[in-house]
């Protein structure tokens, strides 16, 4: 498709282009229609048609109770049901059969109960079904059951347009209690701006002060609000339960093992030129893409009328960025905003529009995915979907780092997901989800983040560890790359998320940061320890300090954290030459970074004030690691690391003090005997010792830089 | 009655002994075979029920470094075996010789108040709570893995660390409700 094709707009070639889709179209419903002929002639001696026949000339009054013709088509409908799932017409003459009561109450539960749609649910059938609601015969249990059933089959109901009008009508059940959370969570899914209304939310606020804040009116309101925020005055709680808890597993389990059968077969026959169940073969239906079949049905009576100048654009239509910027102000989101996820489209309309009112349903619509996939299993589908699970999750990375921040939901969800993990399930896919979360305020992340990370870090193996440093210090990037971003428009308040509005103060930030930066340091103390200084491990740590000696310079943040001893000198002393170089590297950038902020106190005023502490920490470091590698004078009295001189003479080490320079330092021992092989080459014995005269010093020196390890040379320069 | 005692005997050399308690026994096998896998040193895996300990065994049983109570949330009936047996602990196994281990939390059928319940219990005898998916292969050996780590350390097997300073930083914690809405 032509890339600047402009549906919408009034030139010959753009009108050329619609007709040339409607009449694709026509031919795809043509064919289509040739194929349903080719079925029904097969299928007139079905025995299921006959049943379905049975239930749609039925005579009111029938007696139920020793009819056996009755029992036995059920059973065919329920067989074909569970099986295959039933057809739209299908679907349609059974929900009519049990909404009328033409054969009492009883056959009522259990036809519902079996209604499985292996395609789409016919609007028309449900907007019947829910006219029968208002005849008042039906019991309110199974009323229950069959709102329950609706939101189950939401996303494959074909189309919305006549649900949505009568939205009033379906608002009128919410004053019936056992109704209420269902009718919420329905209303929920139609609400539009059009439908928000004073006495609505009128009504709302009152069954509110009756029943108290539920959840499921209180998801409703803030919908409410966000579409018209001058009728609704009540104060939303940021945080809130995520989503309607109408978990309706029986059928969903059922529905997912009818469409992956479908699905497969559909693999294998490929009949037809295009279907709808391509779409979701492979993923579950919820998961998929825009749903190009259902919509654009809708879309091509539109488009014949060819009256919509003032009408809104559905996001499907679009095709292309500039189609795109062309209809920006109006444009339709579409019935399932989970579709959103899977099309560069919508998301960069999501991008720009800052459309309050999408952001929520799509939260609202993965909080509630994410919990019922996750956290709320039915019994085996742990195992069962997680090829699904690894897919969604990937999409929702890749969502996430295309808008460059983290759904609210997702954050929600991690939260709750970290207290039971048992950290190995998807366990890439969950680090990288938590290292996107936005800042977290520093009175809530230990209860939130420090402590289940914590019991999972050490009780888990040596990967998991570095894993979890690795992703705290992507969590450590990310959050100071949006204060390098945010910071430069206001000086002090950075509101850290463009969509909500969590505003934070730049001290708040900084709390959080150091929150954060004390708390992997914890970790590396002490999993440094339980792990026997891993180099592996040690690495990840060093990744991790790097982020932080240079927060200053890099990312503007004013704040210098030190690693803590039980990190510094396990890396000092580790026997790999590359560690101790990049804590060379590391504190040279902690000069430098200390430095310049030092310089700039003395140049502003305003400029932050480093802590005495800080700058005592790592001049003790300096002087540490420059005693210790370069003017061999360890366990020098006055330096970090303290042994008592009686216990160093009884340990007899000869010059001990020597011990951990940088020709006797395990790391560059090595070194040590290959420059002076090189420097002698005639001499048989080894003596070290002859290295460490100034001129063989010096030389000695340039070598080692020359061998790659330029942490050391920018720590301390070449004579 | 019997109390199991963590000090009555002397360790083996390069052996750590793991006590599975179970009162359903499904994971317990699966999970023992997936603990004997350990190469670097020996790991005998003694299955229960319930405590205590029948008393005919006494003598032929090596000491127990760590006793792992594995509930299962979807029966209730198994936290009630694990408290009852708890009882037949000394209290110096309570210094990070005990762990519970969880499997079905992320089960639709879970009532919130049940893993409530078993969060207190372990947060109230400061042990770990650890979470295993036993029904995937992945699940189990992760699950073993992370119990061997708690082995390794509660047999002394780790220089310079105790389960005593293990526990202290793995126990587990009665989190607030993250679902209560916060008015602010």
């Amino acid at each position: 498709m032509a890339p600047k094709k402009n549906l919408l707009g009034p030139t010959d070639s753009d009108s050329s282009s619609v007709s040339d889709q409607s009449a694709s179209n026509r031919s795809v419903n043509r064919s289509l229609r040739v194929a349903e002929k080719e079925r029904r002639k097969n299928e007139a001696e079905d025995p299921l048609v006959l049943a379905l026949k049975y239930f749609s000339d039925v005579e009111a009054g029938t007696p139920v109770v020793g009819n056996d013709e009755f029992e036995n088509n059920l059973v065919l409908v329920e067989r074909a049901a569970y099986s295959k799932g039933l057809s739209s017409e299908a679907v349609a003459v059974m929900l009519e059969f049990a909404m009328s009561l033409r054969m009492g109450t009883s056959p009522c539960v259990r036809v519902l109960k079996c209604l499985i749609p292996s395609t789409v649910v016919p609007q028309e059938a449900v907007v019947r079904a829910v006219v029968w609601l208002g005849v008042g015969k039906i019991p309110i249990s199974t009323q229950v059951l069959f709102i329950k059933w609706v939101l189950t089959v939401f996303d494959m109901i074909d189309a919305k347009d006549q649900l949505r009008s009568i939205y009033g009508f379906i608002f009128s059940f919410v004053t019936e209690e056992n109704l209420c959370p269902f009718i919420c969570h329905l209303l929920y899914l139609l609400t539009r701006k059009e439908s928000v209304r004073v006495f609505r939310v009128r009504k709302l606020l009152e069954l509110q002060s009756k029943l108290g804040r539920q959840p499921f009116l209180l998801h409703l309101l803030s919908l409410y609000k966000v579409f018209c925020p001058e009728l609704v005055t009540l104060s939303v709680p940021s945080r809130m339960r995520s989503g309607f808890r109408n978990h309706n597993s029986p059928w969903k389990s059922a529905l997912i093992a009818v469409q992956k059968r479908n699905g497969s077969q559909v693999a294998s026959s490929s009949s037809l030129p295009f279907t709808i169940k391509d779409m979701s073969s492979s993923r579950k239906r919820k998961h998929g893409h825009l749903e190009l079949p259902v919509l654009s049905s809708l879309v091509n009576k539109q488009a014949q009328t060819e009256s919509f100048s003032r009408k809104l654009v559905p996001l499907v239509q679009l095709h292309s960025f500039t189609q795109l910027l062309e209809n920006m102000h109006r444009i339709e989101l579409p019935a399932q905003m989970g579709s959103l996820l899977g099309s560069s489209l919508a998301l960069q309309y999501l991008d720009c529009v800052q459309d309050e009112s999408a952001l929520l349903r799509l939260n609202f619509w993965l909080g509630y995915a994410l919990h019922e996939e996750f956290l709320f299993c039915g019994d085996g589908r742990a195992s069962q979907n997680s090829e699904e699970a690894l897919q969604f999750l990937d999409k929702l990375l890749s969502t996430q780092h295309f808008l460059q921040e983290a759904f609210s939901s997702s954050e929600a969800f991690l939260y709750k997901f970290l207290s039971v993990w048992d950290g190995s399930l998807l366990r890439p896919q969950i680090l990288s989800l938590l290292s996107h979360i936005p800042v977290v305020p520093s009175a809530q992340i230990g209860r939130l983040l420090f402590e289940p990370l914590m019991q999972l870090f050490f009780t888990s193996s040596l990967f998991f560890k570095c894993g979890l440093i690795e992703c705290l210090n992507n969590m450590l990037l990310k959050w100071l790359t949006w204060h390098s971003v945010y910071a430069l428009e206001d000086d002090l308040d950075i509101s850290l998320n463009s969509h909500t509005s969590i505003n934070m103060t730049l001290s708040g930030f900084k709390d959080s940061v150091m929150e954060l930066v004390h708390f992997v340091g914890r970790l590396a103390s002490v999993g440094l320890q339980l792990e026997g200084c891993h180099s592996l491990l040690l690495s990840f740590i060093l990744d991790f300090y790097e982020t932080v000696c240079d927060t200053f310079l890099r990312y503007g943040l004013p704040l210098v954290v030190m690693p803590p001893p039980a990190v510094f000198y396990p890396v000092l002393f580790s026997p790999d030459p590359v560690s101790v170089d990049r804590l060379a590297y590391i504190m040279y950038r902690y000069k430098v970074n200390l430095t310049s902020a030092k310089s700039q106190e003395k140049v502003t005023e305003q400029a932050f004030h480093i802590s005495r502490q800080t700058f005592r920490e790592f001049n003790n470091y300096v002087v540490v690691m420059v005693n210790c590698l370069w003017n061999s004078k360890m366990f020098h009295p006055g330096m970090g690391v303290q042994l008592g001189e009686e216990l160093l003479l009884k340990s007899n080490v000869p010059q001990y003090w020597t011990s951990f320079d940088l020709v006797n330092h395990p790391a560059f021992l090595s070194y040590a005997v290959d420059f002076h092989q090189r420097c002698w080459p005639g001499r048989k014995d080894v003596d070290l010792n002859s290295i460490k005269h100034s001129k063989p010093w010096s030389w000695y020196l340039e070598y080692l830089y020359s061998q790659g390890y330029d942490g050391l040379k920018q720590f301390v320069p070449a004579p | 009655m019997s109390l199991l005692k963590p000090f009555s005997k002397l360790p083996g050399l390069n052996t750590a002994n793991i006590l599975l308690v179970e009162g359903e026994e499904q994971f317990q096998q699966s999970l023992a075979d997936a603990l004997v896998e350990e190469t670097a040193f020996t790991v005998n895996v003694r299955l229960a029920k319930s405590l205590p300990l029948p008393l005919e065994n006494e003598e032929s049983r090596p000491r127990i470094d760590l006793v792992v109570f594995i509930i299962n949330l979807t029966s209730e009936l198994s936290f009630q075996s694990a408290e009852a047996s708890l009882k037949y602990l000394d209290p110096g196994y309570f210094l990070g010789k005990v762990c519970f281990m969880v499997t079905n939390a992320r089960n639709a059928s879970v009532p919130t108040e049940q893993l409530d319940a078993v969060r207190k219990l372990a947060a109230s005898l400061h042990c770990p709570l650890l979470f295993a998916e036993d029904q995937t292969p992945d699940g189990v050996t992760n699950a073993a893995e992370r119990l061997m780590t708690i082995l390794k350390v509660a047999a002394g097997l780790v220089p310079m660390a105790t389960s005593l300073y293990l526990s202290s930083l793995t126990r587990c914690t009665v989190p607030l409700d993250i679902d209560q809405p916060s008015f602010e």
